[in-house]
């Protein structure tokens, strides 16, 4: 759990971050959305201490981290940035090693945790482990960022707008991987965007900040649904709420289920229990379907989903 | 290796060693091949290509210029292996020409005639040696062969030089008065260029992680060691003699160390003093220049400071750094012979004495050492640059 308390940032004369208080819960992704300059990646430094707060307490699991080593406390915490930050006199696979390295685990440890989290990371180890990060691809490159920051399985998980230099499909996949790595490992994860549509794919809890402040923390879908202010709305979209809506709920939720899984008819093309009711709705306005049957991870179709309780329920 | 692949298919013709080759041939058969001496000190009579080496010699001479331009231009499946061959073999023999010159021409009986290489001779080895970079250019050679090259054809020029044919050359001739001299003056050479650098390069090292620590200090630092780099090196060797004299003179125990108004002492103080410059230079914009996310990122995953500095930036900064001694011990180099005014030994030694003697050989016995110490230095630190790049451009 991080704690923010009364936390103020001055740089000279300016207020960065003005008196926030803010709880992260363990296990729990809070994205920090706002536009730049609002504060956001400056709150986040402030939790690994990269720069001092100058008024407040930020205490990590209930200890004050003012009174802790710092490297100690950066240790503890994966720390991913924008253009990854990888060294390019290393290797992929020493570049994850780094933490681990500095917390001197045996070598053999370190090569089998190394080649788990490529792995977890579907990046094969064979054949990236001996690259540099000029060899790899923008997203690959992202990849090993945040295989380094899990390596050695810190609890907190620093994420500093980690996408933001990527091409709109790389990114996608990204948060895609993001989300499922994120159900394996529950990190307690601070993550910065300025993108409101990762932030509402993403979090659990949102921290909309504007100019220093925290203007409303909440789920995605109450920031949707009753923002706190008309700079959250703006934020939001006002017009496209509806859709942002149904972009955060599953199939699962609005299917009509089958009494038991069926076998799928081969060919039958559906969508999957995860797949949002968005894309639901996406796919029946394209093929001119009034519903579409959904599948579960095994293949089994589990339910079907109609363009009228769409209407009627989705947003 | 690129050869298989000019075997395969045509390759453009070449440009350029058609120009070199024909402006070898247009010197070559123009200026003064060699000279004949009676004795060191009275000008030598000129012979040019066709008087120095007769017909056989000429006639060698122009048909390889020939062939390598013809090699070089006509359309062939392979280009540049025959034209390494050629060249390369050329310039390997290249003494023997002189051999041919000093038995033709060399009187008998006159124990103090010598045969001097003439500005024929001169060009066409530098016409030649580009030809033959321009050739390892083309076949993206690997630093193997070039060295292989460079040793193979040095190793032909030294057997020849110390063989019996070539006794008569001046140049010869000076060495064999002075081999113990030579001897010493390399050593001493060496020993000033590089003890320089090396001292150069830890004063320069502590500046600069001096300047990182406290910006307040980078512009007194640098403003001092570039106002250094503005005194003309032999005002500064003669500054020195005064209050190093004075200070052997106060503390004896200086002087029994060597420590004199001339002599390695100044010299060496003021080698250190000129290298600083560059090296302060590269070692502290090397340093300073690692990209801020990079350094972010490692401080933000737990690096401290020293560990920060040990793997991060100082790999990072080793080329540049790298770079800087380079650039350094080839100015040293020069500087050394410069030293040798004020008593400091060394190839420069040779040369103002020759200069003192009109013995223009002995300047070359001076100069033509410490051209090939800059050269070597230059090809062992860009290996070193090159090997510690950041990422291996084999990997």
């Amino acid at each position: 759990m991080i704690e923010l308390k009364n936390v103020t940032r001055r740089f000279g004369d300016t207020v960065a971050v003005d008196n926030i208080n803010l709880t992260i819960e363990t296990g729990e992704v809070c994205v920090l959305v706002g536009s730049s300059g609002c504060g956001k990646s400056t709150t986040l430094r402030m939790i690994n201490r990269l720069l001092p707060h100058s008024a407040g307490n930020i205490l990590v699991d209930g200890e004050d981290i003012a009174a802790m080593n710092p490297e100690q406390l950066r240790l503890n915490m994966g720390y991913v940035i924008q253009g990854t930050g990888l060294f390019p006199h290393w290797t992929v696979a020493r570049n994850i090693a780094m933490v681990p390295q500095l917390l001197k685990w045996p070598r053999d440890r370190i090569d089998a945790r190394v080649n788990e989290l490529m792995t977890l990371l579907d990046l094969d180890p064979t054949v990236h482990a001996n690259k540099y990060p000029q060899q790899l691809s923008g997203g690959q490159a992202q990849r090993v960022g945040v295989a380094r920051a899990l390596a050695a399985d810190p609890n907190i998980l620093l994420m500093d707008e980690p996408f933001g230099a990527l091409d709109a499909i790389t990114r996608e996949n990204l948060q895609m991987e993001m989300l499922r790595i994120q159900k394996q490992v529950r990190k307690t994860t601070v993550f910065v965007t300025h993108d409101i549509d990762e932030a509402l794919k993403l979090a659990t809890r949102i921290a909309v900040m504007d100019r220093g402040r925290i203007i409303q923390h909440d789920t995605p879908e109450n920031i949707l649904r009753h923002p706190a202010s008309e700079f959250v709305e703006n934020l939001v979209g006002k017009q496209d709420r509806g859709l942002k809506l149904m972009s955060l709920r599953p199939v699962r939720e609005l299917m009509n289920p089958h009494r038991g899984p069926k076998r799928a008819d081969p060919g039958v093309e559906g969508l999957r229990e995860e797949d949002s009711i968005r894309l639901a709705l996406s796919v029946m306005l394209w093929r001119g379907l009034q519903e579409v049957s959904v599948f579960n991870a095994h293949g089994e179709e589990t339910g079907v989903i109609t363009r009228e309780r769409i209407i009627r329920e989705g947003a | 290796m690129p050869v298989s692949r000019t075997l395969q298919r045509r390759i453009a013709p070449n440009r350029v060693i058609p120009v070199l080759a024909g402006l070898a041939l247009l010197v070559v058969w123009s200026l003064d091949f060699g000279t004949i001496q009676p004795n060191r000190i009275v000008p030598g009579t000129g012979h040019g290509l066709l008087s120095a080496t007769g017909w056989f010699g000429a006639g060698a001479v122009t048909l390889v210029l020939a062939a390598s331009m013809l090699l070089s231009v006509l359309p062939l499946g392979v280009r540049y292996v025959p034209l390494l061959g050629l060249v390369g073999l050329s310039l390997a023999m290249l003494p023997l020409l002189l051999e041919v010159f000093a038995a033709r021409h060399l009187p008998e009986g006159a124990p103090y005639a010598r045969s001097a290489i003439g500005a024929g001779f001169w060009c066409l080895l530098f016409l030649l040696s580009l030809v033959l970079i321009e050739i390892l250019g083309r076949l993206r050679s690997g630093r193997g062969l070039q060295i292989l090259l460079l040793v193979s054809i040095g190793g032909s020029w030294l057997l020849l030089l110390r063989g019996d044919g070539l006794e008569s050359l001046s140049l010869v001739r000076e060495f064999n008065a002075r081999p113990d001299q030579f001897e010493q003056a390399l050593w001493t050479h060496l020993a000033l260029a590089f003890g320089a650098v090396a001292i150069s390069a830890c004063v320069a090292f502590i500046l600069a992680l001096k300047m990182i620590r406290s910006p307040g200090w980078q512009r007194p630092i640098l403003g001092a060691v570039s106002f250094l780099q503005t005194i003309p090196s032999l005002a500064l060797f003669g500054l020195l003699i005064a209050p190093l004299s004075a200070l052997a003179a106060a503390f004896p125990f200086l002087e029994t160390l060597g420590i004199r108004g001339i002599g390695w002492a100044p010299a060496m103080l003021a080698l250190v003093a000129y290298s600083l410059l560059p090296m302060l230079r590269n070692t502290f914009v090397a340093l300073t220049e690692v990209p801020d996310n990079l350094v972010d990122a490692g401080r933000g995953m737990g690096m401290n400071e020293r560990q920060l500095f040990f793997q991060l930036k100082l790999p990072l900064a080793l080329p540049v750094i790298i770079e800087g001694v380079r650039i350094t011990t080839i100015q040293a180099i020069g500087l050394t012979a410069v030293a040798a005014l004020i008593g400091a030994g060394g190839f420069g030694a040779f040369i103002f004495q020759g200069l003192g003697q009109a013995a223009m050989d002995l300047v070359l016995l001076g100069a033509l050492p410490t051209i090939a110490l800059a050269l070597m230095a230059d090809a062992v630190f860009t290996m070193l640059a090159a090997s510690l790049r950041p990422t291996p451009a084999t990997a």
